[in-house]
């Protein structure tokens, strides 16, 4: 039952053993059974994944040819796959993922969903992923620890009363529940909010959301991934696309570091890669900007957060995870960046911020910090098309810090585009064409490398 | 991790000075006969490429200078030109 008993140290002059033991427990065919792998601390170094069967089946052999392709291992990926299986009957479908499942975007997010956005496209479309939460834990039989506790969107400004009041209409026009609070009620839904007015971003009042909260995003990874399993898609982990095939403008194949696979059909949708891997294999470009988005936890604390609280003014948001740490985030340097790293600045920043508008937390010592890619267009909305310019060509990208929260929506209508060749009316206004026929989305107000702020 | 960037005028500088103006696509195309096409090619679209890449910048904190230069984007640093490939 135990995990590894002995330090991971390698050091050499301080190893005493040359292998170690741990038992892990494995689920074939439904049933638990216990196995112990014995590996060398020199292998480590080389397959820091080890040998043993993946949580969700057995390791695929890469075949020659599959019906369908998908470059990327996120949960787009997942999504699309499964619903690809589980609504269209196409199970030859491979996944191919350059590291692990999870690795991207998928486990990297704050694990927030919502349907409050600005514009009658998208918010229908993340209104279908909020709903499908309750829906998929039950269909994977997986506890994916939905926690709809509700958002609250502060608002520090006239004109951002007046965006959050249209954001609120259009949620309410399209079904979502949204509500305006003023200072006074937000402070008594969360009583560790500083609404007096000596603060940099004096608080007016904050957008309510219900029905959003947070989701388990590792969870969400696995069970996915079991479900793609259940109906024998192919998730091949450790391969990298390295080239992308076609003739006479259709899709042929992919070549990858494990040889190459005939398909008609292929899907790139690997997060913040996505754009480069169109222009690196097919010379496609694509109106994105790939940045580098942070996030950290704070040292756990009893309870005191029960909603997610954001504030665009002070550029962050916060939650309370179920361990206690507050969970907060959104700092981008806005340049392109592909590195995830953290910045001095931004821990800096983010201390501001929160001990400014959650004063309670002035002081609490930050735990650990990571960073992401964010794939960002100029409309904030993503990019869903097909069969441009190339027949059996699909991309599922551009979805910025939006991509967790929508991907099981964006799936099934992906799915849908790839087993009917037809694009679904869902996904219509998502089109790359937009850009150059002037249809940009209005999803913000602020662009990436245009605003001016920036 | 923090990044510095060489004004001509001011010399290296924290990054937090500058506001990034986009990858390098040459000269502004021709109003005359251009496309939606190639416009849209023009001020929305990127290579995205990880690796080094010809920026331009604005020392906005600064003297206010445009200027292009070179980073990696894949360590988020400035490098000198490149050399030539293949």
């Amino acid at each position: 039952m135990a995990a590894l008993s002995l330090p991971l140290t390698i050091c050499k002059p301080f190893r005493i053993f040359d292998t170690f033991s741990f038992t892990s427990i494995v689920q074939t065919e439904g049933r638990y059974t216990e196995r112990t792998c014995t590996r060398a601390f020199s292998d480590i170094g080389e397959h820091m994944y080890l040998d043993c069967t993946p949580l969700w089946g057995k390791k695929p052999r890469l075949k020659s040819s599959y019906d369908v392709v998908i470059i990327g291992g996120g949960l787009h990926a997942l999504a699309t796959a499964y619903y690809l299986a589980k609504e269209h009957g196409i199970t030859d479908v491979a996944i191919l993922e350059k590291r692990f499942i999870g690795f991207g975007g998928a486990g990297r997010n704050t694990a927030i969903v919502r349907a409050n956005q600005r514009t009658q496209y998208n918010v229908p479309l993340y209104k279908e992923a909020l709903d499908l939460w309750p829906v998929l834990t039950k269909e994977l039989d997986y506890n994916l620890m939905f926690n709809n506790c509700g958002n609250l969107n502060l608002v520090h400004s006239e004109a951002a009363i007046k965006a959050a009041r249209i954001a609120i209409s259009t949620a309410q026009f399209h079904g979502v529940e949204s509500h305006f609070l003023d200072a006074k009620q937000a402070k008594e839904m969360v009583p560790a909010l500083n609404i007096s007015e000596d603060i940099t971003y004096p608080i007016h009042g904050a957008m309510y959301h219900p029905p959003g909260g947070v989701v388990r995003h590792d969870a969400v990874v696995w069970g996915m991934a079991k479900g793609c399993a259940r109906y024998n898609v192919d998730i091949h982990q450790q391969t990298e696309a390295t080239a992308i095939h076609s003739k006479n403008s259709k899709i042929t194949g992919v070549t990858t570091n494990h040889g190459t696979i005939n398909t008609s059909r292929l899907l790139v949708t690997a997060g913040g890669y996505s754009a480069g891997i169109l222009y690196n294999m097919l010379g496609i470009k694509l109106p994105i900007s790939v940045l580098t988005i942070q996030a950290m936890v704070t040292q756990p604390l009893k309870p005191l957060l029960n909603h997610v609280v954001s504030s665009g003014a002070y550029h962050c948001y916060a939650n309370q995870t179920l361990k206690g740490e507050i969970a907060t985030g959104a700092h981008m340097d806005p340049w392109p960046n592909y590195t995830t790293q953290n910045t001095a600045h931004y821990i800096k920043h983010q201390a501001e911020a929160l001990s400014d508008w959650l004063p309670c937390l002035r002081g609490v010592k930050f735990m650990r910090i990571w960073g992401g890619l964010a794939d960002m267009t100029p409309d904030m909305a993503p990019i869903l098309d097909g069969n441009d310019p190339l027949e059996g060509l699909y991309m599922d990208c551009g979805w910025g810090y939006f991509g967790f929260k929508s991907f099981s929506a964006a799936g099934k209508y992906m799915a849908e585009y790839m087993a009917t060749k037809e694009c679904p009316k869902m996904l219509e206004p998502f089109n790359l064409r937009r850009y150059e026929n002037h249809q940009l989305m209005g999803e913000t107000p602020a662009l990436v490398n245009y605003s001016p702020d920036n | 991790m923090a990044l510095t960037l060489t004004c001509p005028i001011c010399g290296k500088r924290n990054g937090y000075e500058f506001r990034y103006g986009g990858e390098d696509k040459g000269p502004r195309p021709e109003e005359e006969g251009l496309s939606k096409r190639n416009w849209c090619e023009y001020v929305h679209m990127n290579t995205c490429k990880i690796g080094v890449v010809k920026e331009w910048w604005f020392h906005r904190d600064g003297c206010g200078s445009w200027f292009t230069t070179h980073r990696d984007t894949a360590k988020n640093i400035e490098v000198d030109t490149p050399e030539a490939t293949t």
